[in-house]
């Protein structure tokens, strides 16, 4: 067993894993971080989104020990003490989910896309930068206006 | 995923004395390497990491080369300013590969020692007249890719960087698989003062150029020139989404495609 | 009248959603996130073929592994008297029509047990289940389980299964023939055609696809040793379906089984029934007196989940000369996979063939079949967008060929108001509807007249574009019985019973709408309880439309009673007679007093001087059946931009008009519609399940090979709905979940088939891949 420490939504966290232990199996097994989901075995589906030194990654191609010393921010840790990230608000004003399953690895990777790609994000941009993130319900309609929406509050915010 | 030993060595010399353990494999992104071991496709008694070696990434410009670190990241290159200025091309081929978070972390140093038939770098390394620099040895790409999944590299060697001549012209097209995100078909094309470069990935076994399509651009690099060709290839992969003979017409459609984006694009002056 | 803060949240309101809040932050409660301590975890070991014989399973060496507490297959099944799974073939609403074989006989069923006991009939089988306290532990074993196989000839495609000459599943059955049945008026419909000026005809795969739900099925089975009770945790289509289910295959009385389920992400048919590993993991944690759980990979959803469509149809349409429709005819065949499971997707299409147009006459045979590939079942809109497709794509093959107009041929058949309600050729009463307004609506929409300009810029761009009009009809009709308990609490909450829970249809807003609509009660206040079957009593499960329909009729009907109930108590409370006592505005009046609902609730549970039916709980039940269907229906518009150097397609336009009745939530619905224009989009155009006909391989295993749409295949989507109040729903709310995918098969294709006119291309069978499509350009150019 090795031991692994990082830093995750802020907290200080360490456990024992094995070698093979991924990224997305020490933050739903070992820290009961459920919010990040599973969604496939062929880094496809982006549902294990996290920010790994604040860069959106799949987490589930991830090792955990690779991971030592990092900063990770889960969906867990993305909303502030006063209320929702924007990006979470606006997914919820733009009826950007229905089951869910999907959603917090869209939201990760709506705002990494906001890091890398700005604020103002044209539908276009949008959904060529969600490649990475697959959803079975909406159509994507809804989460694309989700995105642009959240992109734009996160520059006021 | 069987169970392995983790190695995160901090130096070159460290990694290379790790590998010289049988059944051991350097892992740089990850990207290709875990998604086959999460489907047990392959297994590995050690996996040395090598995110901890120093001095491996980064984009540089070095006696009219570009230069580029083995871990740098695929978001790296394409969003790199240098490459924007004197190798455009290369940094397209990178901001098309997998998805934007496959990006944030996958690298050239791994994505060219994998070689995986379908991965775009490929196209790039023989069309730009790259050389594979090593921890031993620089190695001509254009004697790199020798089959599936078959590069140059010995058990304990490493890619340290790769080297890409600076072309006048040069453009990526690729036709993506709908599913996978790999390259269906990718053609690299690259006009040199004195030849020019036609490189082609997915379509075969490994990555290959298309000698008669090359020789017809050399003489007048224009879609015109090429219009009618009907180029001998390599057998052609044959899958679900394409048949050899579909990918076969890829190939000329998409070196079409990419003759035609370098011609509208000024030479790069030195 | 309506309070003034209940308003906003009622009928109506695109009210944003209340499980939102959790989702959004990741505090969701999915399957694979229930946790047991000292959970053991169960591997499967899959068939690697499609058919073959077990001879022999050798677990000794997986037994040997460090940390396997055991492993399983057939013998130990049968020993233990495990059940096969309880599957209804045919769908069980009244309104649905029967299917009977021709000949008399019974249509065939096989039973379909949990694990493969003699023979493995398609790849991913389950031939044994491993054990242990971990999932790699458990992986490791099931490699090391040694498994000799007879290998047996396969038959995996749908046109094959029925030849002679095919290698048969079910030896008992002779063939792979389960039912034989002819449907409507042969003789009519024989007498039309011989007096037809013109006949369109159409032979197509409407393709096996997967329903993929982004959550991958998981299950936590608890055996309590001390109470034998069982309690499985897993997301399914319907809690209390499943609790039934699992009690009938494990042998258990069902007050001892308890299902529970919380966020289920996403289900479209495809979670609808007990799958084989629920009832395992339930088998195991009894055996082993220890919880045991499994969590589906991607892959292994491949191979286990409920795959769908898979229908093989020749239909003729006969028109007279001016394009009237006189009758229509084919045969369909329905492939429902390894085992006799469902064939009710069969049974919804051919019911229907004749969609919304005046069709005097029809005659159809239907055959559901078996062969070696994962068993099939109903996926969004079951049956219909099939039949809808070949509908559809006849009258475009009509027009092409005898040169009609392709709208003008379907107003010249669609039926009128006035012939609503109307007795379809196949035995179904269709309720009300404009559909020549609908249909006008939609072509409005999306700019049908503009088209030219349009296509004539494309070509300027070297783009084919083609534009495809379809309209449709839904068989809304499923598990007819649903039950609410509503329950108003003195401490100001109403909580609200149901059956059906969402699997993100969002129920948890949608229905406490209507309680806020009919007790004026604010949403916030409004609690929907749903999903643990020690709760819930009785729930059809969402599917066939039903969710809405229904939930909102016992919901009513409860909130009516509650009202009634509130009238008597409060005219003990203020001293007067109930009749005089009115409910306005979420307060109960009489004269110049007034109570409020949970004043009225807190003197129920107060007062000792109250009549027994009076007494708190301030609470209705209403269980009822509803044996009636809906027929909600629309038109969708779709365009297109083919390049045709590479066959590839782009959708430009998408244009809907669905009547969905009276909207409860239009936000919601048209999320509804947008997902399932992507689900219907994405099987004309790019997904399927293909096996190698040859060696009965599944060959789409994995998201590298089954092209899942993603959110740069689409444009936003122009989708709008009629309101016309249905008239078999005493709210007048029409099904609304199915309408984005019924018609988006046929009119894509449409739309894609018109863009390659001038190549002379009439049809194109689904997925129109790149690869078809550049075939077809190359063919069509070389004839010219």
């Amino acid at each position: 067993m090795l031991r692994v420490a990082m830093r995750v939504n802020g907290a200080e966290v360490s456990g024992e894993i094995e070698a093979r232990t991924l990224l997305v199996e020490f933050l739903r097994q070992h820290l009961g971080l459920t919010g990040t989901h599973v969604g496939c075995d062929t880094t496809q589906c982006g549902c294990c989104t996290v920010h790994v030194n604040d860069v959106g990654m799949k987490s589930c191609t991830l090792l955990a020990i690779g991971c030592d010393g990092a900063d990770i921010t889960t969906i867990e840790g993305l909303a502030r003490p006063d209320g929702l990230h924007p990006m979470q608000a606006a997914f919820c004003d733009n009826h950007g989910l229905q089951c869910g399953f999907c959603t917090p690895g869209m939201i990760m990777s709506a705002t990494d896309m906001v890091r890398r790609k700005g604020h103002d994000l044209d539908a276009a941009t949008v959904r060529k930068e969600l490649e990475g993130n697959i959803c079975r319900c909406t159509g994507y309609h809804n989460i694309v206006k989700a995105v642009q929406a959240g992109a734009a509050a996160m520059k006021t915010a | 995923m069987r169970d392995f030993t983790y190695h995160r060595p901090k130096t070159l010399d460290d990694a290379a004395a790790l590998l010289a353990v049988e059944d051991s494999r350097p892992m740089s992104g990850g990207m290709s390497l875990l998604p086959s071991m999460k489907l047990r496709l392959s297994d590995w008694a050690h996996i040395v990491d090598l995110a901890a070696v120093p001095n491996l990434s980064g984009v540089r410009e070095e006696g009219g080369q570009i230069v580029v670190g083995a871990r740098t990241t695929h978001v790296q290159v394409a969003t790199s300013q240098l490459l924007h200025a004197r190798l455009p091309a290369l940094a397209e081929l990178a901001e098309g590969i997998g998805d934007p978070l496959v990006r944030n972390r996958g690298t050239i140093g791994g994505s060219i020692a994998n070689a995986d038939p379908a991965a775009d770098y490929p196209s790039a390394v023989l069309a730009l007249r790259a050389t594979i620099v090593t921890n031993l040895r620089e190695i001509s790409g254009d004697t790199f890719f020798n089959g599936l999944f078959e590069t140059a590299l010995e058990p304990c060697e490493i890619v340290t960087a790769v080297r890409f001549a600076r072309a006048r012209r040069a453009a990526y097209a690729k036709y993506r698989h709908p599913a996978s995100r790999y390259a269906v078909v990718g053609a690299f094309v690259a006009q040199y003062d004195d030849e020019v470069r036609v490189a082609v990935t997915g379509a075969s076994s490994h990555v290959f150029r298309i000698a008669e399509i090359e020789a017809l651009l050399r003489d007048n690099f224009s879609v015109a020139a090429i219009e009618s060709v009907a180029p001998t290839l390599p057998a052609m992969n044959a899958d679900l989404f394409a048949s050899a003979d579909y990918r076969a017409h890829l190939v000329v459609e998409m070196v079409r495609r990419a003759v035609a984006a370098a011609s509208s694009r000024n030479a790069l002056a030195d | 009248m309506m309070d003034d803060v209940t308003k906003p949240a009622g009928i109506g309101a695109s009210v944003r959603r209340k499980e939102d809040q959790r989702l959004v932050t990741g505090h969701g409660c999915f399957s694979d996130d229930f946790r047991a301590p000292g959970e053991l975890f169960a591997v499967f070991l899959r068939s690697p073929h499609p058919h073959a014989r077990i001879v022999a399973i050798d677990p000794s060496a997986a037994l040997a592994v460090e940390g396997v507490r055991a492993v399983l297959s057939g013998a130990e099944l049968t020993a233990d008297g495990i059940k096969p799974l309880p599957h209804h073939i045919w769908a069980l609403h009244p309104a649905d029509i029967a299917m009977p074989n021709t000949d008399g006989s019974e249509t065939f069923t096989a039973p379909h047990h949990a694990m493969a006991i003699d023979k493995v009939r398609h790849v991913g089988e389950i031939v044994a289940m491993i054990v242990a306290t971990s999932i790699a532990i458990a992986k490791d074993a099931a490699d090391l389980v040694q498994v000799d196989y007879d290998i047996l000839p396969s038959v995996t495609n749908t046109w094959d299964t029925v030849e002679a000459d095919a290698p048969v599943l079910w030896e008992q059955n002779g063939s792979n023939v389960c039912g034989d049945v002819e449907v409507g008026d042969r003789a009519a419909t024989e007498k039309a055609f011989a007096q037809a000026a013109h006949v369109a005809r159409i032979r197509t795969w409407v393709q096996r696809v997967a329903g993929v739900p982004m959550e991958p099925r998981a299950a936590l089975a608890e055996f309590d040793p001390a109470t034998g009770r069982m309690t499985l945790s897993a997301g399914s289509g319907g809690s209390v379906r499943l609790k039934h289910d699992l009690a009938f295959m494990i042998g258990a009385p069902p007050e001892d089984v308890r299902v529970i389920m919380k966020d289920v992400g996403g289900n479209f048919g495809t979670r609808g029934m007990i799958y084989p590993e629920f009832c395992l993991v339930a088998w195991a944690s009894r055996r082993l007196q220890t919880p045991v759980k499994w969590t589906a990979e991607r892959s292994e959803s491949f191979q286990s989940d409920y795959q769908a469509r898979d229908l093989a149809v020749v239909a003729e349409l006969a028109l007279d000369a001016s394009g009237k429709f006189l009758a229509m005819r084919g045969s369909n065949i329905g492939n429902a996979g390894a085992h006799t499971s469902n064939f009710s997707p069969l049974q919804k299409g051919v019911e229907i063939m004749t969609s919304i147009y005046d069709v005097p006459a029809a005659c159809f045979r239907a055959r559901p079949v078996v062969s070696n590939t994962l068993p099939t079942r109903p996926y969004r809109s079951a049956g219909r967008p099939e039949v809808m497709f070949v509908m559809e794509r006849l009258i475009d093959i009509a027009a092409a060929e005898f040169g009609f107009d392709r709208v003008e041929l379907r107003r010249r058949n669609l039926l009128q108001k006035a012939q609503l309600p109307y007795d379809n050729p196949l035995g179904m009463t269709f309720d009300n509807g404009d559909y020549h307004t609908v249909m006008e609506q939609v072509l409005e929409l999306g700019d049908w007249r503009g088209f030219e300009a349009r296509r004539a810029d494309a070509k300027r761009r070297g783009k084919l574009r083609g534009i495809g009009l379809a309209n449709y009809v839904d068989t809304a009709t499923g598990v007819p019985r649903e039950r609410a308990e509503v329950t108003v609490r003195p401490d100001g909450q109403v909580d609200v019973v149901i059956g059906t829970i969402s699997q993100g249809q969002g129920h948890e807003t949608s229905f406490a709408q209507l309680a806020t609509e009919f007790l004026h009660v604010p949403i916030e206040q409004v609690n929907i309880i749903t999903g643990d079957t020690d709760v819930v009593k009785f729930g059809g499960g969402t599917h066939s439309g039903r969710g809405m329909r229904l939930a909102s009729i016992v919901i009513w009907k409860a909130s009516n009673e509650i009202i009634a109930k509130s009238k008597r108590l409060a005219a003990l409370v203020l001293g007067g007679a109930p009749d005089d006592v009115l409910f306005e505005r979420g307060r109960l009046r009489l004269g110049e007093k007034s109570l409020s609902l949970f004043d009225v609730a807190r003197a129920a549970a107060e007062r000792n001087d109250l009549p027994d039916d009076l007494r708190a709980p301030l609470c209705a039940v209403c269980d009822e059946s509803v044996n009636e269907a809906a027929f909600p229906y629309g038109s969708h518009v779709c365009e297109v931009e083919i390049d045709p150097a590479l066959g590839t397609v782009e959708i430009v336009n998408y244009s809907t008009t669905d009547d969905v009745g009276r909207a409860v939530n239009p936000m919601i619905i048209h999320g509804q519609t947008h997902g399932g224009i992507a689900q219907g989009v994405g099987q004309a155009l790019m997904e399927q399940i293909v096996y190698d006909r040859d060696t009965g391989q599944l060959l789409t295993g994995s998201f590298m090979d089954y092209t899942m749409p993603r959110a740069d295949n689409f444009p936003f989507f122009q989708a709008a709905f009629a309101e016309i109040p249905c008239t078999t729903h005493p709210l007048g709310i029409r099904p609304a979940g199915e309408g984005g995918t019924t018609p988006a098969l046929g009119v894509t294709i449409n739309a894609v088939v018109h863009a390659l006119q001038e190549f002379g291309v009439t049809h194109i069978d689904m997925p129109a891949t790149p690869e078809k499509i550049w075939r077809l350009i190359q063919q069509g150019a070389k004839a010219t």
